[in-house]
């Protein structure tokens, strides 16, 4: 078996017995996802720089104490998720609030007018980015991340049924968003 | 079907196309929707919907750049974390010299063999069953000294990397040399004559063997 062809398990099992080339390896295979996937939950780059190092530090940690009922990407996630939930729990500090403050457009225009401005490819990405977090969450982990419906819920630790009914509702508004701004596209 | 129960199935094939596009759909759920792609001409446009927000997606998030020095910053917090890396084990310079050698060509490197295996010999006696790479390089003295073997001579233009591979997928070992002229004791595990003939001639079949020269051979091989 080649480096290259490694599988993330192996490397958790070479991780597991103390090899730091290992745990580089799946911090570069994994790194960009997590940390955007982080960037995507709070907001701010800055704690996605900060829990993503965490995530892959538990990684060395937690390693010997894998077991692969997951892939060792679904199980990176739900580090991250957990590490991102806690962190914003601890921190209600303003500047997450200025972040998204400084977020918002400096623009006289009403969101009507700014989507008439664009094209449909940009509205839809900008009205994923607007989805409530709950929504877009499983819009990002089944899109971007490749989840599975089962891997999904482990990542967020909750139900099955209540991935299915997410996706269901984050894909109708984003229906309806798309059809207030002017593309129909025949459902819901 | 009823019109309500005709918005369920799409609403519950909606639900699912995310997860037909990126391929983790499986059982009686992709059968759904496969079906439901063949046969409702509504479904080309749905799925066509999904893969531009599949899009819209991606292009979300790749738009968030990783800082570039993450790696080293976690490279440092994990030094922090586990201390100091280790420090090679204590036979690794002699791994590292034959790892070296084994990427050069054999005529260049017949002098260093004779070194390298003295050593690879007296090394496998303080750690039994030693192993260069995956090559094996020697077992105990008496169990060797009782083998059959053959004398081998390689190509000067044989890399030593591949010999290692051929000799390790055929159980054969360099249990001695090489000589001045450049010639190598391979021991052959084999029991009886034809066995031994066989591997000889396997040996001798290889790209890289320039003569194989007959040595001890099994006692019925008469």
């Amino acid at each position: 078996m080649t480096a290259a062809a490694e599988t993330d398990r192996a490397l958790v099992d070479r991780v597991a017995k103390g090899d730091r080339a290992a745990v580089r390896l799946l911090f570069m295979r994994h790194h960009a996802r997590i940390y955007r996937f982080v960037a995507r939950q709070t907001g701010s780059e800055m704690m996605a720089d900060d829990i993503a190092n965490e995530v892959f530090l538990e990684l060395w940690r937690q390693a010997p104490g894998f077991e692969g009922r997951s892939e060792v990407s679904t199980w990176l996630l739900g580090i991250a998720r957990f590490k991102a939930l806690s962190l914003l729990r601890k921190k209600k500090e303003d500047w997450i609030d200025d972040e998204a403050a400084a977020a918002v457009p400096d623009s006289a225009d009403t969101p009507e007018v700014v989507t008439m401005k664009e094209d449909k490819a940009a509205a839809l990405r900008r009205l994923i980015d607007a989805l409530p977090e709950e929504h877009r969450t499983v819009i990002d982990l089944a899109y971007y991340q490749g989840q599975s419906v089962t891997e999904i819920a482990q990542v967020l630790d909750i139900p099955v049924a209540t991935v299915k009914t997410r996706m269901f509702y984050a894909r109708k508004k984003l229906g309806e968003a798309l059809k207030a701004a002017g593309y129909d596209r025949g459902w819901p | 079907m009823s019109a309500a129960e005709k918005m369920s199935r799409r609403d519950e094939m909606e639900t699912l196309l995310p997860f037909y596009l990126n391929g983790s759909l499986e059982g009686s759920d992709l059968e759904a929707i496969e079906e439901w792609l063949a046969s409702d001409p509504a479904a080309l446009a749905a799925l066509g919907e999904a893969e531009a927000e599949f899009s819209g997606t991606s292009a979300a998030n790749e738009a968030i750049r990783p800082p570039a020095d993450a790696l080293s910053r976690f490279a440092k917090a994990l030094d922090a974390e586990a201390g100091p890396a280790r420090k090679p084990a204590s036979a690794s310079w002699l791994a590292q010299a034959w790892g070296r050698f084994m990427a050069v060509p054999v005529g260049v490197a017949w002098a260093t063999a004779a070194v390298l295996l003295g050593l690879m010999a007296v090394q496998s006696l303080v750690q039994p069953g030693g192993k260069g790479g995956n090559f094996e390089i020697a077992g105990t003295e008496e169990d060797l000294a009782k083998m059959p073997f053959a004398l081998v001579k390689f190509k000067p233009d044989a890399r030593m990397a591949d010999i290692a591979v051929f000799l390790d997928a055929n159980k054969l070992k360099i249990i001695g040399g090489p000589t001045a002229d450049g010639v190598f004791k391979l021991a052959i595990p084999a029991t009886t004559a034809a066995d031994y003939d066989k591997a000889r001639g396997l040996i001798a079949a290889q790209p890289f063997a320039e003569t194989v020269i007959e040595g001890r051979k099994p006692a019925d091989g008469g």
